[in-house]
């Protein structure tokens, strides 16, 4: 039996090391990266498969049908390695919660400028290894762009350090970008440092509402806003269908968030007043409320526990992530309507009309939420754009094209894996074209 | 005149490539031609290349390449020959792709703020091409006259304005690149973000020229900030200065650039073209800026003279117009050729500290300085802790340039040894490449050219740059020494 065997075997030379079996599943908790370490270089050498999991809220992204013999869990490999203050940097442990980092750094008015997707749950490793995002990476970027060194235990228990602690350098390859959103395919990632940025002093957010459903007068809208000198932070069209759930307006809403100084927030929310179309309707919510409005979003995509929380609801959803050139969204999320009118599903769909990433939500029957990922992916790539599936219910698993189409450079892409992790013990299957 | 050249040679190679880019026009090849090229901004180490040819478009470059492979020529790609680690020198004999002769704006679409270039294309030429409407291209290395945004891919370049706004890596969209097999590639097509797959873009982007050759980028542009202030200050001690800097960015405000310069520094900023009459007695300047919504900025800028008042400035103040920010920026950004009005010749280093570092480093620095005997100015990009030591010696003097070369590397130690790393927007070049053992163990480095391999597998392509290579790093070092006593 392969457990019993495996079991067995690591204990002898990991005899304190926390496991957990059930259903013939073994899970192991590490504690330290030597743990890691130790547990990869025996999985490597039996040609053990091994799955990565962090809050297991992207669970679901991505996988297969494929068995794996152990599950690594770093939920309890957490806390904070180093802190500067002053050089407003932070090296943290990867199975630390998002939240929590966040709860701690906002103690010194700082933060990581991220809004990944159930910060609650979510580990820090696992918001960079899937690099999630949230609509505000209009104004602040995405985890490329936070993310300033990373320690990595490869598949063979090497420990490896890319990037390092400082906000600029070009040592060598920055090999920090090959592990973000590499999906755990490649190592396990054991300690990143981030860079941060100070808490926002003022926040609004502007909720525009398009009761007149015309989406040419919100894209002229929003060029109008992009080519002025505000600096919104979010750009985010949101569906009839999920305004209504988040916003109780069933209407094509526009979420535009603004953070800076509060003179500054001021006089944004006043010229935007002024911009704003006559047909729109207008309601500003500031500071607490703003946040709330976030908070709300960030936890609207299915999270990949679903299967154990209590909301049937979400528990049906598939969702997509699709990426199209910046103001093409519009077109994607006036798609994902059109869909949703005419259809037996239902499409909830929200879009960075500066950013060009789109979530979009799906429920139905089996048959016609695989149709709709298909015409939404194909009407994507009519764009230049592709859509990926970012949450799908195993009974669909086998029947749906997770990542879509391999890019021509895919050669590239296996060799890198090849190097890397040549046994192919790392999240096997759970990437694009296989890998 | 523009009479059609012909090839004075037989060797099959040359008449080969000229052929491949369209003749006699397009190849360099006889020996007082290739000199002007031996050479980049790293001017310690020179070597002939074999030849260089000047292809005009994606298909020109991709036959060179496919013709250096598989004749097994060593060969590497050059923009404007600005890079200051040696990147671009031809250890090998390399055929040079020069790509000046590709230096279109292919495009620009202000509406999803995203423009496509060629490499050859000049950094500062893109944001003067927009900026009549209101656009611009974030960075800003002090070359930016010159430089080509094709050699800030490859080098990941900074600038002065990177403490708000990113490097060069923060700005790529999307590249065309042909591979060290002569086969091309296009990561990032439209500019459209996340890509499924690993981040090639992330990873091209500052390989220095070692992974493959960029025929195409697709740049992120941005609106002009409505407005911008700057600010110098004065001070009577780096302490102050630097802790000055430390307070301002940690009272929350992330200002568009925030430099330093040191008391040598200052004597050569004022000896040279663009003085503006700092105090000579001083110890630190600092030059900030902040720029956004015009009716934040007030705010920002009472805070920051708060904040150098309560570190006992001795003058601070804050640029009246347009012309008098322009004065202090030339003066700021001419810094490393202002050395030449002090000093017969200067080496420039690249180390980077976590900011909070900074008094113990130039005390360190200090104690180099008096070691060697040689004298060290300091330009610094305080707020992101990017600082360019430039030591300032005699080449006419025997034994100067080895001295200089050693004190350049032990500032570089220093830094590493603060927690900080040996580059941040130079690269590694050829000069760097002993230091890279400073900060990656030989696994790390190992880990490094795995990645080489799976792009460059015969290693054709820029070859001898960025690792050290353990076999014959004692050598190239002698040969620095020679070359530079030659």
């Amino acid at each position: 039996m392969v457990t019993t065997e495996l079991l067995g075997e690591m204990k002898t030379f990991l005899p304190n090391l926390k496991v957990e079996t059930s259903d013939q599943q073994v899970t192991v908790y590490p504690q330290t990266e030597s743990e890691i370490s130790e547990v990869l270089k025996y999985c490597n050498e039996n040609k053990r498969k091994v799955q990565v999991l962090g809050g297991g809220t992207k669970s679901s992204l991505g996988f297969p049908n494929e068995t794996v013999d152990l599950k690594l869990c770093l939920s309890e490999y957490t806390g904070i390695v180093e802190h500067t203050v002053g050089d407003m940097t932070v090296t943290v442990k990867a199975g630390t919660r998002y939240e929590e980092l966040q709860e701690y750094l906002a103690q010194h008015n700082q933060r990581v400028a991220l809004d990944p997707s159930w910060p609650e749950h979510a580990t820090i490793g696992g918001v960079i290894a899937a690099n999630d995002s949230g609509p505000k990476r209009l104004g602040y970027g995405t985890a490329r762009d936070s993310v300033i060194g990373i320690r990595t235990v490869y598949p063979d228990g090497r420990i490896i350090r890319s990037g390092g602690r400082v906000v600029k350098n070009v040592a060598g390859y920055d090999m920090n970008k090959l592990f973000i959103g590499s999906m755990g395919t490649l190592g396990v990632l054991s300690e990143i440092t981030l860079k941060l940025r100070p808490v926002q002093k003022s926040e609004s957010l502007l909720i525009l509402s398009f009761p007149s459903g015309n989406l040419e007068e919100v894209r002229s809208f929003a060029i109008k806003l992009l080519d002025s000198m505000m600096e919104p932070v979010s750009l985010e069209l949101f569906n009839p269908g999920i305004s209504a759930r988040l916003l109780d307006k069933n209407v094509y809403t526009l979420a535009i968030s603004l953070e800076d100084v509060e003179s500054s927030v001021r006089y944004q929310e006043e010229l935007i007043q002024k911009l704003c179309p006559t047909e729109a309707e207008l309601e500003i919510v500031s500071e607490e409320g703003a946040k709330q409005f976030w908070k709300k979003v960030y936890t609207t995509l299915p999270n990949g526990n679903d299967s154990k929380q209590k909301d049937a609801d979400s528990e049906k959803a598939v969702s997509m992530k699709i990426g199209v050139v910046n103001l093409d969204v519009v077109k994607v999320i006036r798609e994902s309507q059109l869909l949703s009118d005419g259809q037996a599903v239902t499409v909830e769909a929200h879009g960075g009309l500066g950013t060009g990433i789109c979530q979009v939500m799906i429920r139905g029957s089996k048959e016609d939420v695989v149709q709709t990922i298909t015409r939404l992916r194909e009407y994507a790539k009519t764009l230049n754009g592709y859509g990926i599936v970012r949450y799908l219910p195993g009974s669909l698993a086998e029947t749906v094209d997770i990542w879509g189409d391999k890019p021509s450079y895919y050669p590239l892409l296996e060799g890198i894996k090849a190097k890397m992790d040549p046994n192919r013990i790392m999240n096997p299957n759970r990437f694009v074209g296989g890998i | 005149m523009a009479g059609k050249k012909t090839i004075k040679t037989n060797d099959p190679h040359i008449r080969q490539l000229a052929a491949l880019v369209g003749g006699a026009n397009s190849i360099l090849y006889l020996k007082e031609d290739l000199v002007a090229y031996d050479c980049d901004g790293f001017t310690i180490h020179k070597h002939l290349p074999k030849a260089v040819v000047f292809p005009k478009n994606t298909e020109e470059v991709a036959n060179v390449v496919k013709y250096c492979d598989e004749n097994d020529l060593p060969f590497l790609a050059r923009g404007a020959g600005t890079g200051l680690s040696g990147g671009a020198i031809p250890l090998n004999d390399e055929v040079i792709i020069s790509l000046v002769k590709m230096k279109r704006l292919l495009s620009v679409d202000m509406e999803n703020r995203r423009a496509v270039v060629e490499p050859g294309f000049v950094n500062l030429k893109l944001t003067n091409s927009i900026s009549d409407k209101g656009y611009y291209y974030a960075p800003d290395p002090s070359s930016q006259y010159c430089c080509t945004i094709g050699g800030n891919v490859a080098e990941n370049a900074g600038g002065a304005h990177c403490l708000k706004y990113g490097v060069t890596t923060n700005h790529i969209l999307g590249l065309e690149v042909v591979m060290p097999n002569g086969e091309i590639i296009d990561i990032g097509k439209e500019g459209i973000a996340d890509v499924p797959g690993y981040d090639l873009l992330g990873l091209l982007t500052g390989s220095e020229g070692t992974l493959g050759i960029v025929t195409k980028i697709t740049v992120r542009i941005l609106k002009n900030p409505e407005d911008k202030q700057t600010v110098l200050a004065y001070f009577d001690n780096v302490a102050d200065g630097s802790q000055a800097v430390s307070d301002i960015i940690s009272s929350g405000i992330v200002p568009a650039a925030l430099e330093m310069m040191d008391k040598t520094a200052i004597e050569g900023v004022e000896a040279a073209a663009f003085p503006v009459g700092h105090p000579k007695d001083i110890e630190a300047v600092l030059l900030i800026e902040v720029d956004g919504i015009s009716a934040g900025i007030d705010e920002q800028i009472d805070e920051i003279l708060k904040v150098c008042r309560n570190r006992n400035v001795r003058e601070v103040k804050v640029a009246q117009d347009e012309a008098e920010r322009g004065r202090w920026w030339a003066n700021r950004k001419t810094g490393f050729g202002a050395m030449g009005a002090i000093s017969p010749d200067y080496l420039v280093q690249d180390g980077v500290i976590p900011r909070s570092k900074l008094p113990v480093v130039l005390e360190r620095i200090n104690q180099i300085s008096e070691e060697t005997g040689l004298r060290i100015a300091n330009i610094f990009h305080a707020g992101d802790g990017n600082l360019h030591p430039l030591v300032l010696f005699d080449a006419r003097i025997p034994g100067q340039i080895e001295k200089a070369l050693e004190a350049g590397s032990a500032c570089l130690k220093v830094c590493a040894d603060v927690g900080g790393t040996i580059t941040g927007e130079h690269g590694v070049g050829i000069e760097k490449r002993e230091e890279m053992r400073f900060v990656f163990t030989e696994e790390e480095i190992a880990a490094q050219t795995d990645v080489r391999e799976v792009f460059n597998p015969k290693n054709l392509l820029n070859a001898g740059k960025l690792f050290p290579s353990p076999s014959r790093c004692v050598e190239v070092k002698k040969e620095m020494k020679a070359a530079a006593n030659s």
